[in-house]
């Protein structure tokens, strides 16, 4: 239980720390809309990491959930003209019925060819976003201004700063929801599938409606976060559904430290404002990213908190209860190490 | 109607041994090692530029095409050696990201070099007219092509199942460690295997850059196809990658006839049809070269 706590603490602090972020950012020179983005991306992330950190699939079509709920918000938004909460549900909702849709195909292969998979059936959203024209905008994309926020009696426009809050409040649920569902049986399930899942099926339980449920929440967080993304940046493009797109989200991921609660924030922050920084300096930002992809497979797998977690494992061997936790952080590969 | 339809079908034909061969590319390295190679298309826009810059050094094509894929099969087991060797013991997912940030570079190195917009490279005056066949004409170079990848998909066939060399490759799929221990050199085997699908690939980025042409991004752009040419022919089969490259390219000429809107699109649900028959692929037996 002592570890429980140390985890609320912690939640605790960043959450603290994350609500007071906007009043340092003028001191560092960013916008908010900068962190606004962290916490976007940290959504995406956490989408991938529950398939791929947790699960052990190679989830690298995370991209199409993340750009249908772009595309769920922004179409609603300009032909529905529907107001802030429904375009977030309609996006959020668009990304898990994306997860619907492809979760039958995926479900049939595991490991690498899963992957595989995901990147094939996620490019013919892109593709539709691309070639339909005349609904989406194709190549140039849809620009929409932000909607208001439908209260009873009031219409609130939402600027950077107020946006930037509600943001950080329903990322801060989700994170929570999250930690609740990975501490479950459930989510103990999901890492032993990643661990054995020939074995998990030997226990009498059906790997395949476990993973389907893992795809679904994956890709309705990932539609949340393309919802959320398309409404702060007031636009949706096609390339937001590439799979290269999904190639970032999984970097933030294994940047951050596979199957931990805050990797994901971890990564996105130095993948965000890295790109913000070194794109002012150089164009050649592309270089970076793929050194950073190089870096991080060959020099520190386990990302930033996931090697962090090992240092401090190593230092409590015989702790039953960390050990159970720990498991969560353990590389998410069997036999990775 | 015929008639119109006609030309179309060739060029699905065309595009189809170009996915193929691609494919045979990927799944040769995909099946020794589990390397999903995501670079695989940077090395032939690589190979294009390296001919590119050859014959604007004033060789004949015919040197390029044949001297350009070897220098790229030179990067690539550099590559091999430093960058995917250590991730043989490893899961296959890290070889896939390391490939994909390598192709992330690669794309602007090449971009840095040879500039961002696309550069000529024509095939030679002796295959630049057109083949006269009665009802139609074809362009002498994509017959040319579609030859050349028969002629190589033959050899490499022949190379698998005639040599000892190729034997071995055959069985380190099977049972790697069973072949180390009858006393094979398996390190030097991934290296060769590894060498022999970026030749592959060095191929066809040279003849790709004289048909579709080169820019940066060019080698990526058949990178999805053959993708999915590999999980509809099937893992590990030579005659399933050949049927899927096909079946696709003839898919996507024929939609691009009739609903060019779709014509992307349509390999996709071809794929998404074929996975709902078949999950393991048309020809799909997991590690074996059919």
């Amino acid at each position: 239980m002592k570890k429980d706590r140390v985890a609320l603490y912690a939640a605790l602090v960043i959450g603290i720390f994350l609500a007071i972020v906007p009043s340092i950012l003028p001191l560092i020179h960013l916008d908010i809309s900068i962190v606004s983005e962290v916490l976007v991306f940290a959504l995406a992330g956490m989408s991938v990491n529950l398939l791929l950190g947790y699960t052990g699939l190679p989830a690298f079509g995370n991209a199409a959930f993340f750009g249908l709920g772009s595309y769920g918000a922004a179409l609603s938004i300009t032909y529905w003209h529907v107001h802030f909460i429904e375009a977030v549900l309609i996006g959020t909702l668009s990304g898990f019925l994306g997860g619907l849709v492809l979760g039958p195909f995926l479900l049939r292969r595991r490991g690498i060819y899963f992957g595989l998979l995901a990147i094939a059936f996620g490019q013919v959203f892109y593709f539709i976003a691309y070639r339909f024209t005349s609904v989406t905008g194709g190549e140039d994309g849809m620009n929409l201004s932000r909607p208001y926020v439908g209260l009873p009696g009031a219409h609130v426009t939402l600027h950077e700063s107020s946006f930037y809050y509600v943001l950080l409040g329903i990322y801060l649920v989700v994170v929570a929801l999250f930690a609740v569902l990975t501490s479950s049986p459930f989510g103990r399930t999901l890492v032993a599938i990643r661990q054995n899942e020939l074995r998990v099926r030997y226990l009498g339980l059906n790997t395949d409606r476990f993973i389907f449920v893992a795809l679904l929440v994956s890709s309705t967080i990932a539609g949340l976060g393309g919802a959320m993304f398309s409404l702060l940046i007031n636009f949706a493009y096609p390339l937001i559904l590439d799979w290269h797109q999904s190639g970032d989200f999984v970097l933030i991921m294994i940047l951050g430290g596979a199957g931990t609660i805050w990797g994901p924030l971890v990564g996105a922050t130095i993948f965000v404002i890295g790109k913000d920084i070194i794109s002012t300096i150089t164009p050649l930002w592309q270089i970076f990213l793929g050194g950073l992809f190089i870096a991080c497979v060959l020099g520190f797998p386990k990302g930033i908190l996931g090697s962090f977690a090992a240092l401090r494992k190593r230092g409590t061997i015989g702790d039953d209860q960390d050990a159970a936790t720990a498991e969560a952080h353990a590389p998410f590969f069997p036999g990775a190490t | 109607m015929l008639l119109h339809i006609g030309p179309e079908l060739f060029n699905g034909l065309v595009l189809g041994a170009f996915y193929a061969f691609v494919a045979i590319g990927l799944s040769l390295i995909m099946n020794l090692t589990g390397t999903i190679n995501m670079a695989h298309g940077s090395f032939m826009t690589l190979a294009g530029y390296l001919a590119f810059t050859l014959i604007s050094h004033g060789t004949t094509f015919w040197f390029a095409l044949l001297v350009a894929p070897l220098l790229t099969v030179i990067v690539g087991v550099v590559v091999e050696r430093t960058l995917i060797r250590p991730l043989y013991k490893r899961e296959p997912f890290y070889s896939l990201l390391l490939t994909f940030g390598l192709s992330l570079v690669a794309e602007e190195v090449f971009q840095l070099i040879w500039g961002a917009n696309g550069v000529p490279l024509s095939p030679p005056p002796s295959l630049a007219g057109t083949v006269q066949l009665g009802f139609m004409a074809f362009p002498s170079f994509r017959l040319f092509i579609t030859g050349a990848l028969v002629v190589a998909i033959v050899g490499l066939a022949l190379f698998l199942t005639r040599t000892r060399f190729g034997l071995r490759l055959r069985a380190a799929v099977q049972d790697t460690e069973m072949i180390a221990a009858l006393g094979t050199n398996t390190q030097l085997l991934y290296m060769v295997n590894f060498g022999l699908g970026i030749f592959l690939a060095g191929i066809a980025g040279v003849l790709a850059a004289g048909m579709l042409g080169l820019n940066p991004t060019s080698g990526n752009a058949l990178l999805m196809p053959a993708f999915v040419t590999v999980i509809i022919g099937g893992m590990g089969s030579l005659f399933g990658s050949i049927a899927g490259g096909l079946l696709i390219g003839f898919a996507i000429s024929l939609t691009t006839f009739f609903i060019p809107a779709a014509s992307e699109v349509s390999m996709y649900v071809l794929m998404a049809i074929v996975l709902m028959i078949r999950p393991r692929g048309l020809f799909g037996e997991e590690g074996i070269f059919g």
